[in-house]
């Protein structure tokens, strides 16, 4: 397995190339880029400035594990409004032609929003269309579309059986999941994802969970690993049963206070002892 | 047994597309057609819907649906004028909700100068209780679709439909016909699954 961690962890005054010293400093394999979300990666990059961006990962001593993106999170592909849909599918184009030009063959996308507003039937039945076609143009440029379990925030797709009929639903090899293990909070066990999904797993985000905390107020659910609720001997050996060998993507939404740098080590080496299996 | 095939209809010329089904029974065949106005439709899930629904059915008089419209093109007006003419029923859902203002303007032109059905300017719905009232042809709650095309005030026809205390849905009899203007899409939540919806179309297919 390859360890690798999301550029928008960098912090902020730090800068894209400072940023790839310290993840390879830190003993990361790799980097997941998030379109969208910092300011070396956005809709508007071009091309040639895509490429500039895998050079410097290139020198780095780096690879990029996928392309990830929080856009949808405003124009999802469940939308009403036809100009959002559209706009949420240019969003995984873009993804899928940078993920070319990266050297990867994954990409993040958040599938749908179920609101009060549109209600759930509606997201459902929208993203299977969706990722009907836009299956057929990743599995044309060799990349998969990893559609992320946002369980709670989406309201939407919370057990992983229902979250396998969607993917069977959508019937398209390159389209599978990527599956946060932190993200279930006190509606299952990551393990059980993962031996559900198995072979459909594009990549795996990794952060621990405070499960009694929930979503309430500023207070984070998410926290550093081996710090929350996730049983993650568990998740290892699930891991092992389906014979995920991947990349792990540390994704922490809380981030060090002080010593930002830090979080970078810390996850780092937490990362290794759970690829070891010394838990 | 029901039959279904589809058929151009006298103006393939314009690319406008018909489902026709028929009883196959040799009798006046009872028709349930959904117009595709291309270009013209601005939610293609909307046409899925009624297609969908309207699958294998057949009506006591002809029933044209025309989905999420925004322009009129003429092609599509005489259409409607056919099924009219004929003592059947137009379905005519409006498709500006989400449209731009100048497609809007089309629309509204559209429906004043070929129908004589005069509609207010697009408005976001509340979103204090998600749903449109019907009152014909069955009482019922749909969901709504974030946005709805309004009836103008003062026009003749009884009102359906209302939503936020807006009326946005009518029927008038047009010579031994009947038009139907929804201001609020339904082929989306038919498209969906929704249950009420279907009812409502079901209903609507029994008259």
């Amino acid at each position: 397995m390859k360890k690798s961690i999301g550029d928008n962890m960098i912090p902020k005054d730090w800068g894209f190339e400072r940023g790839l010293e310290l993840v390879k400093k830190a003993g990361f394999d790799g980097i997941e880029l998030w379109l969208g979300d910092v300011p070396w990666f956005q809709m508007t990059t071009t091309d040639a400035q895509v490429r500039d961006l895998r050079r410097k990962i290139d020198n780095a001593g780096l690879v990029v594990s996928n392309v990830s993106t929080g856009l949808h999170w405003a124009a999802p592909l469940s939308a009403r409004d036809p100009a959002v849909r559209a706009q949420a599918a240019h969003i995984v184009e873009r993804q899928i032609e940078t993920a070319v030009l990266l050297g990867t063959d994954a990409i993040l996308v958040v599938a749908g929003l179920v609101t009060e507003e549109v209600p759930y039937n509606e997201v459902y039945q929208r993203c299977v269309e969706a990722l009907r076609p836009l299956g057929d143009k990743a599995a044309r440029a060799g990349v998969k579309i990893g559609c992320e379990n946002c369980n709670s925030e989406q309201r939407f797709l919370i057990s992983p059986r229902e979250f396998a009929q969607f993917l069977t639903d959508v019937n398209n090899a390159a389209v599978g999941i990527h599956l946060d293990v932190g993200n279930i909070h006190d509606t299952g066990f990551a393990e059980q994802w993962i031996e559900i999904h198995g072979p459909r797993i594009t990549r795996i985000h990794l952060k621990d969970v405070l499960k009694h905390r929930g979503r309430s107020g500023d207070q984070s659910v998410y926290t550093n690993l081996f710090l929350g609720d996730n049983n993650w001997p568990a998740i290892r050996a699930a891991m092992t049963k389906v014979g995920y060998d991947g990349w792990l993507i540390a994704e922490m939404e809380a981030r060090y206070r002080y010593a930002p740098d830090q979080q970078f080590y810390d996850t780092s080496q937490a990362m290794d002892r759970l690829i070891s299996g010394r838990l | 047994m029901v039959i279904g095939r589809r058929q151009f209809l006298g103006y393939a010329a314009t690319a406008l597309t018909v489902a026709l089904r028929t009883d196959g029974s040799g009798s006046e065949p009872s028709v349930v057609s959904v117009l595709d106005l291309k270009e013209h439709c601005s939610l293609r899930e909307s046409l899925a819907g009624y297609e969908r629904a309207s699958a294998g059915c057949v009506t006591r008089r002809p029933l044209l649906i025309v989905p999420a419209a925004l322009a009129l093109p003429a092609a599509a007006t005489g259409a409607m004028a056919n099924c009219l003419r004929r003592g059947g029923t137009v379905l005519l859902e409006s498709g500006a909700g989400y449209a731009a203002e100048s497609d809007c303007r089309v629309h509204r032109e559209a429906l004043r100068n070929r129908l004589q059905v005069r509609v207010a300017a697009a408005r976001f719905k509340s979103r204090r209780v998600p749903y449109v009232d019907y009152a014909w042809p069955s009482p019922t709650k749909i969901r709504d679709f974030s946005r709805v095309v309004p009836l103008a005030e003062h026009q003749s026809g009884e009102i359906i439909a209302w939503a936020d205390g807006f009326p946005v849905a009518l029927k008038r009899r047009i010579g031994s016909g009947t038009l139907i203007y929804v201001g609020s899409p339904l082929g989306p939540a038919l498209w969906a699954g929704d249950t009420e919806a279907r009812q409502w179309l079901s209903r609507l297919f029994s008259l």
